[in-house]
């Protein structure tokens, strides 16, 4: 029917030009004859409409539609509308589609980690960083902090503008007025041009930055200090003491085969945690070659926890450690080092008081001997900053060097990190000479001083003396609020810089937005003021700081990158903010050669108290907490204890049992007229006399989100006239009446025997693959699902995991996951999509973790679907386990029946809640969910409707790894893969067929698309009782134990 | 007592149903009289604080639906609660009603004419205070009636006919609809004898139009009897198959605690068990409310009940044995750990709370004395409402709260809000009831009377 008719039409249009002749074939004479009106009455589909217009050719739609507009006129006209304003994109920037991501090459520093990144941008404004996969050293991974720059752009809290604060003599006032950087610059200049100027800042990698302070200081003769809060300055001090040159080396765990860490957390906070577990991950490929990893510890590190073996030891006997594998391996026929020798003998003697395992110790030697020049022996980071800071880094160096690891496994020449630059010793003179007065103006840059310093730095009584103190920070915080100017320097998202994180990587940071307030970054800063100054050449040719940037680049840079050499510089620029790095090539893949080792020490072994030792330590979270108004690092779990928003004073469980402290009991720590408070949090794995804490937390002036969570650790650290002291302070602790809650997002820690997150050994992996799963037998009586197109999955390898949890964020960010709060999270109504499970094994004094990373399974045979009444959860054509949010009327009952307690439920309307402007960081490929409604992962369908879009448009076939999921694309150790099983060649598929990979509670049969591979640890002592059967029964009564000895539960709810 | 020692001779003696030597007018004046006389100051003073826990309990229901979910104490992994556990609590109280109507009128059990009324009466009232909690304890209560397959434009987005939630909207609809017609009809001569003694204009025409017209002609009373035969056989099946259903909203889940095929009978058991609970509970608190009405709900019906309660009370203690026989039987740790939590983990207090209510206490009632004293069987009536409220509670949270990954295991975080909704719920049934109790006869005239004489001597010989 409607075939002839369409056809009628096509004919009629094609017979109107030939109307004399007529059409060939014909319906009525009147078309025959072209009678005026029959098109018209061809494009009618009905010959007779009641709508069509008769007589008065006013068809009854047509009124109805006349009237309606006449009736919302005369209604409407009568309502002020308020006013908006529409302003369209008429001189839209040729790149940008609406709705369609921009990528922006940049990079990210915070301090003491450095990335370099891809800035995904929306219609101008960053939603979310990606790495960069051509920067070498984070290779497309970021960490968790990386990710929350984006938010911190986006801080409600930050200043909107600089600030003159009106602060009297002793600067205890603490009004405040808004300014204009006009004003500011003219007041400024003049105090400037007086001299007696200082400028402290951090670690500054940035070559732009440097000279541009360079300029400055020499304009205005100013006494430049760089200081790092969690400082390193002991391993370079270490490396001058042994070799001559102060060096930040570059560790290769690429090339390292065994690996002792003497507290050093290296995959969580150490230098370039990154960088280094991408390493190290790919050192751990279960085979012959992979590594092993021992480490001595006296906090609980994620490191440790990675570790085959792990010992706990308390801060003072790092040195024991180190002395006596020297010792050890000096007997086997290495060269002790002349200037050590005393020492070690020393050490040797007292051994036996040191408590560690000899036997132990003569194992690890054997193995560092035999693998001489493929092994790495390291220190550092907060836990080892002991009064012994120096004499451990010599001996460690030592260590290296007569294992001929020194220029192998331990660059000091190539590519050596140009991060942690920072002095103690040089802020102490400056903090003496502040208090002698001869200082009469400090600048600040973005260093929370008044926090980040100890008490006994002094730092707060000689900055009276001061004239003038300027404060570059975002927010009017401790330091801030002391200052007569507080400038803020914005976000790094804003302004143009670069970075050198290694010698010899140059990467470039783009501004993505306009600087949404009234900042101005340090560069643009110092800029504006040296051009007042005796200026050089380069600052007077600066009009913008883009302009210096590029300058330097051209003048410095561009000549010592591959990329660059032999271009005219335009074309390098061009081509550098398309790669986003360069660098002069090979640097990193070079050896160099071993180093003369000079150390002398001359040290006594600690002799054995039976007192407390402190430790305070940093995490992969927060750091120094210049992010720690982020709700999203506050409401990721920390990678250790789960505890979320709070630091706390971890202590071991047989001391808590000892003194009948329990989970949030408030301890005193006292060490002579110090005194604190914070809750405990029994931490197995601690040594007894140890106990530690983290820094970064308790930090006031942020802002609302870092009010209230966590307590001030730093003011438990000494400063000791420049040699920051941070672990192995002797405390007393006292469990007093109040309680405090802390809040983990896992209450129960122990996997009471159930086949969940599987491990084996290597021994008995190279036997048998599969060794260490139990395969079920299950089988259904339905026909299964079939797919056509694709057949999405992916594997997680549980091998290279180290539950770093920076894929918790990169979630939260891709898929607008709403953080809820600390009370919330206690009340279980957290909302991350993935999470990763931690499990503690065997003794709690001393126990074995393994991680467990888990997201929506995506199951065959889902169990939320069967039982939602409407349908709000279903299945589609590609295997994905879809949400349709706007089904969804939130009975819960998909929450309850999912074995996986994957699925989050909005119990309030979270999205309402979220500050201005933190939604300009909402990514509007996801729907942000409402109130009552049920949300999970969807491996992230987004990026797969895209991938397969493009692919569709350009009519090829979908590639491998075209997509990656958010989780993915930022996991450091490359532990996640997703792809199509339904292409036989994809990653995917290859490891879904391993016989390491296991399906989680495969038993109930509901067929999940995530396959975890097992854990290999290169140690021997894994039990091998998993699966059903006997080993239920066998491992029972030691675990129960366990389970009495981890009761955490008591302390939370 | 002695008129059925009389009769001891010629047939095996009965105990009358009726005591005091009632007449057809005595019974229905005595009915009536509640009804029929101005409300006592203690029923106003009871209507009063009912209505106001009533009052409470929209108020609290209204902040959750503006407000959010969140406000219970309901959470990851716990994702029912407060609201399903009373819901399924309601419901269970439900079953006793349509026991005694439907199933012991088919099987000639006269003792249920006195009780009946009452008991249907519970039913229908625990059934529309059960049905609110459906509806409240979803995210988004306003669509609601997404879950009803009624015909719409959203092409093959429709209802999910595999999911137990939806069985749950047809069995219970079904069976608030079935309850109610039934109560309803029993009440029609009763609603006639009323219009007929009433002195008011209005008195007269609202029960002449509940009355439907009732005229007590033979035509009448044996369609009546007809109809009231068929509902009869139409609600029996439903007693088994509501609380059938609403076991399978756990049954039929993967839960370990949840998934076991025991869950069906010990549903109906439990909640026939706590039907009768609440029935004793409501009917002593009538017969001192009303003591004339001791002599239709005597002593010896309350016996009969208690014994009920005795019965089902050791069929649910069997169901608990079982489960911990079948978790052992089975092999399957994960079902083991959860049985072992429920009686020795962090909600343990509540198990055993469960098992003193429901198994232990009721065994008072082997004891004669203790089945026919009235303050024991009001105190043990409570324990087992108690006990059984906290079944509920044991089956949903302590299966939840630890089921397969130890990592996502938590806490109920019971909070103000379920102390709410849980009270305030008793405020909407006890309002209903009170107002019942005035102006519906709380038993039922017109079948008391034809059993009136039994056990007893009729006037005039036989």
């Amino acid at each position: 029917m409607m075939d002839s008719k369409l056809q009628a039409g096509h004919q009629d249009s094609q017979s109107k030009s030939p109307a004399e002749s007529g059409p060939a074939y014909w319906l009525s004479l009147e078309e025959l004859e072209a009678h005026p009106g029959m098109a018209e009455r061809y494009e009618n589909e009905f010959m007779a409409s009641p709508l069509s217009a008769d007589d008065n050719g006013f068809a009854r739609r047509d009124f109805l539609k006349v009237m309606g507009a006449s009736l919302a006129l005369a209604t409407s006209a009568c309502v002020r509308r308020p006013a908006a304003t529409i302003i369209p994109y008429a001189k839209a920037p040729k790149e940008i589609t609406p709705g369609e991501a921009n990528f922006y090459t940049s990079s990210w520093f915070d301090g003491y980690e450095g990335a370099g990144l891809l800035v995904k941008t929306l219609e101008g404004r960053p939603i979310k960083l990606e790495g960069n996969p051509q920067h070498p050293i984070n290779l497309g991974a970021l960490s968790a902090r990386a990710h929350a720059e984006v938010l911190s752009l986006y801080d409600p809290d930050r200043l909107r503008g600089p600030r003159r604060n009106l602060v009297n003599k002793d600067r205890s006032n603490s009004e405040s007025v808004s300014t204009k950087f006009e004003e500011a610059d003219a007041a400024i200049l003049e105090v400037l041009k007086k001299g007696g100027v200082a400028l402290v800042t951090g670690s500054k990698p940035s070559p732009s930055v440097r000279a541009i302070i360079g300029d400055f200081s020499r304009a205005f003769g100013v006494r430049w200090v760089e200081y790092d809060a969690l400082s390193l300055e002991s391993v370079r001090e270490g490396q001058r003491l042994s070799y001559g040159r102060a060096v930040l080396p570059r560790y290769r765990f690429d090339l390292a085969q065994f690996v002792v860490s003497i507290d050093a957390d290296f995959l969580g906070t150490l230098i370039s945690p990154v960088e280094f577990t991408k390493q190290w991950s790919k050192r751990r490929t279960p085979g012959a070659d992979m590594s092993r990893l021992v480490c001595f510890e006296s906090t609980m590190s994620l490191t440790g926890m990675n570790a085959d073996d792990r010992v706990r030891i308390r801060p003072s006997r790092q040195l024991d450690v180190a002395f006596a594998l020297l010792n050890r391996l000096a007997r086997k026929g290495a060269t002790m080092p002349a200037g050590l020798a005393e020492s070690a003998k020393a050490f040797s003697a007292a051994e036996g008081e040191a408590g560690l395992d000899p036997m132990f110790l003569d194992r690890v030697a054997d193995e560092l001997w035999k693998k001489r020049g493929t092994s790495l022996v390291l220190a550092g980071g907060l836990a080892t900053a002991t009064a012994q800071q120096l004499e451990l880094q010599v001996v460690v160096n030592a260590l290296n060097s007569v294992l001929g690891n020194d220029g192998k496994t331990v660059d000091h020449d190539s590519a050596v990190f140009q991060t942690y630059s920072g002095s103690a010793k040089s802020l102490a003179t400056l903090i003496q000479d502040v208090a002698a007065g001869k200082v009469k103006t400090l600048i600040i840059d973005d260093l929370d001083l008044m926090t980040l310093l100890p008490k006994d730095s002094g730092f707060a009584e000689a900055i009276k003396k001061l004239e003038n103190l300027i404060y570059t920070g975002n927010r009017n915080d401790a330091t801030g609020r002391l200052s007569n100017w507080v400038l803020p320097v914005g976000s790094s998202l804003e302004t143009w810089g670069d970075l050198e994180l290694q010698s010899g990587i140059y990467s470039i940071q783009q501004p993505t937005i306009m600087p949404m307030y009234d900042t101005r970054s340090l560069g643009e800063l110092l800029l504006a003021w040296t051009k007042a100054g005796s200026a050089s050449a380069r600052v007077k040719a600066s009009e913008t700081w883009l302009d210096y940037v590029k300058a330097t680049w051209s003048q410095e840079i561009q000549s010592k990158t591959d990329l660059g050499r032999g271009k005219a510089f335009n074309d390098f620029w061009i081509e550098l903010l398309q790669t986003g790095v360069a660098m002069s090539g090979g640097r990193r893949e070079r050896t160099s050669s071993a180093r003369a080792f000079v150390g002398r020490v001359s040290v006594k072994p600690a002799p054995n108290r039976a007192v407390m030792e402190l430790v305070l330590h940093a995490n992969s979270q927060m750091m120094d907490g210049r992010y720690a108004n982020v709700p999203w690092l506050q409401e990721l779990p920390d990678p250790v204890s789960k505890v979320v928003w709070d630091n706390y004073l971890a202590v071991s469980p047989a001391w808590a049992r000892e003194q009948g402290v329990k989970q949030g009991d408030v301890i005193e720590i006292t060490s002579g007229d110090f005194k604190m408070r914070a809750p405990a949090w029994i931490q197995p794995g601690l040594h007894d006399a140890v106990c530690t804490m983290a820094v970064g937390y308790g930090r006031k002036g942020l802002g609302k989100v870092a009010e209230d969570s966590g307590f001030d650790a730093y003011q438990a650290a000494m400063f000791n006239a420049g040699q920051p002291i941070f672990s192995g302070r002797l405390v007393e602790l006292k469990k007093t009446k109040e309680r405090y809650e802390l809040v983990s997002t896992q209450i129960h820690h122990v996997m009471e025997n159930r086949p969940l997150s599987l491990e084996t050994t290597k021994a008995a992996f190279e036997k048998d693959q599969g060794s260490g799963i139990h395969r079920h037998h299950v089988f259904t009586i339905w026909p299964e699902h079939q797919y056509t197109k694709h057949k999405w999955a992916m594997t997680v390898d549980l091998n290279s995991c180290t539950g770093c949890s920076a894929c918790v964020v990169a979630c939260s960010s891709e898929n607008n996951v709403q953080v809820v709060g600390k009370r919330y999270v206690m009340e279980g109504r957290e909302m991350h999509w993935i999470r990763i499970d931690r499990y503690y094994k065997g003794d709690m004094a001393s126990p074995d973790t393994v991680f467990q990373p888990v997201m929506c399974q995506h199951c065959e045979n889902a169990p939320c679907e069967t039982v939602c009444p409407v349908l709000a959860t279903v299945h589609n054509d590609e295997g994905l386990n879809d949400m349709a949010y706007n089904r969804c009327v939130g009975t819960r009952y998909c929450a309850n029946n999912c074995p996986y307690k994957v699925r989050r439920f909005n119990w309030f309307n979270y999205v309402k809640k979220r500050a201005e402007p933190l939604h300009m960081a909402y990514n509007p490929d996801v729907t942000v969910r409402t109130r009552g409604v049920m949300e999970k992962c969807t491996f992230c369908v987004q990026r797969i409707r895209r991938a397969t879009n493009v692919a569709k448009d350009e009519k090829r076939p979908l590639r491998d790894g075209e997509i990656k999921t958010a989780c993915q694309e930022t996991c450091p150790a490359d532990a996640i893969v997703f792809g199509d099983l339904n292409n036989k060649e994809s990653r995917v598929a290859k490891l879904f067929a391993e016989k390491r990979a296991y399906t989680l509670l495969e038993e109930l049969n509901n067929q999940p698309r995530v396959r975890y591979l097992t854990r290999v640890r290169h140690a021997e002592r894994v039990d091998e009782k998993h699966g059903h059967g006997g080993g239920h029964a066998a491992g029972r009564a030691e675990d129960r134990q366990d389970q009495t000895t981890c009761a955490f539960e008591g302390g939370l709810v | 007592m002695s008129e059925a020692s009389m009769n001891m001779a010629s047939e095996v003696a009965r105990k009358p149903l009726i005591l005091g030597n009632k007449t057809y007018k005595d019974i229905s004046d005595d009915i009536c009289e509640p009804v029929e006389a101005a409300p006592g100051k203690r029923w106003l003073a009871l209507l009063l604080s009912a209505k106001g826990l009533f009052l409470f309990y929209l108020i609290h229901i209204a902040i959750v639906v503006s407000t959010g979910m969140g406000l219970l104490g309901v959470n990851s992994p716990i994702a029912w609660g407060t609201m399903i556990i009373t819901f399924v609590f309601w419901i269970g109280i439900g079953h006793a009603g349509t026991l005694i109507s439907a199933i012991l009128f088919l099987f000639r059990q006269k003792w249920r004419t006195s009780v009946a009324r009452s008991a249907e009466a519970m039913t229908v009232f625990a059934v529309m205070t059960a049905g609110i909690f459906p509806l409240i304890h979803t995210g988004r209560p306003w669509l609601d009636f997404w879950l009803l397959p009624y015909p719409n434009q959203r092409g093959p987005l429709w209802v999910n006919f595999r999911s137990p939630l939806l069985w749950d909207v047809f069995a219970v609809s079904t069976y608030a609809t079935v309850s109610s017609v039934f109560w309803y009809v029993g009440l029609v001569p009763d609603f006639a004898t009323l219009r007929d003694r009433a002195k008011t204009k209005i008195r007269r025409l609202i029960y002449g139009a509940l009355s439907m017209g009732w005229r007590g002609s033979a035509r009448d009373w044996a369609h009546y009897e007809m109809v009231y035969l068929i509902l009869a056989g139409l609600s029996t099946p439903l007693v088994l198959s509501v609380h059938t259903i609403v076991s399978f909203d756990f049954a039929v889940s993967q839960l370990p605690g949840w998934h076991t095929t025991i869950f069906p009978p010990y549903f109906v058991a439990g909640a026939i068990f706590s039907g009768f609970g609440m029935v004793v509970t409501l009917l002593t608190l009538v017969r001192i409310g009303f003591p004339k009405f001791k002599d239709y709900i005597t002593i010896d019906h309350m016996e009969v009940m208690n014994k009920i309660i005795m019965a089902t009370g050791l069929m649910v203690g069997y169901a608990y044995g079982s489960e911990f026989f079948i978790a052992w039987y089975s092999g399957n740790p994960y079902e083991q750990y959860a049985f072992i939590n429920r009686a020795f983990g962090p909600y343990a207090w509540s198990y055993w709370i469960m098992v003193t209510c429901n198994v232990i206490i009721p065994q008072l009632f082997w004891v004669k004395k203790f089945r026919r004293s009235i303050p024991v069987m009001f105190v043990v009536s409570i324990f087992v409402n108690i006990g059984m409220w906290f079944e509920r509670f044991v089956i949903t949270v302590t299966s939840l709260h630890r089921d397969f990954l130890p990592s996502s295991w938590g806490m109920y975080e019971w909070s103000w809000f379920d102390t709410a909704i849980l009270s305030g719920s008793f405020g909407m049934f006890l309002t209903i009831f009170m107002l019942y109790l005035k102006f519906v006869p709380a038993i039922s005239i017109a079948e008391v009377k034809p059993v009136l004489y039994v056990g007893r001597q009729r006037p005039g010989g036989h």
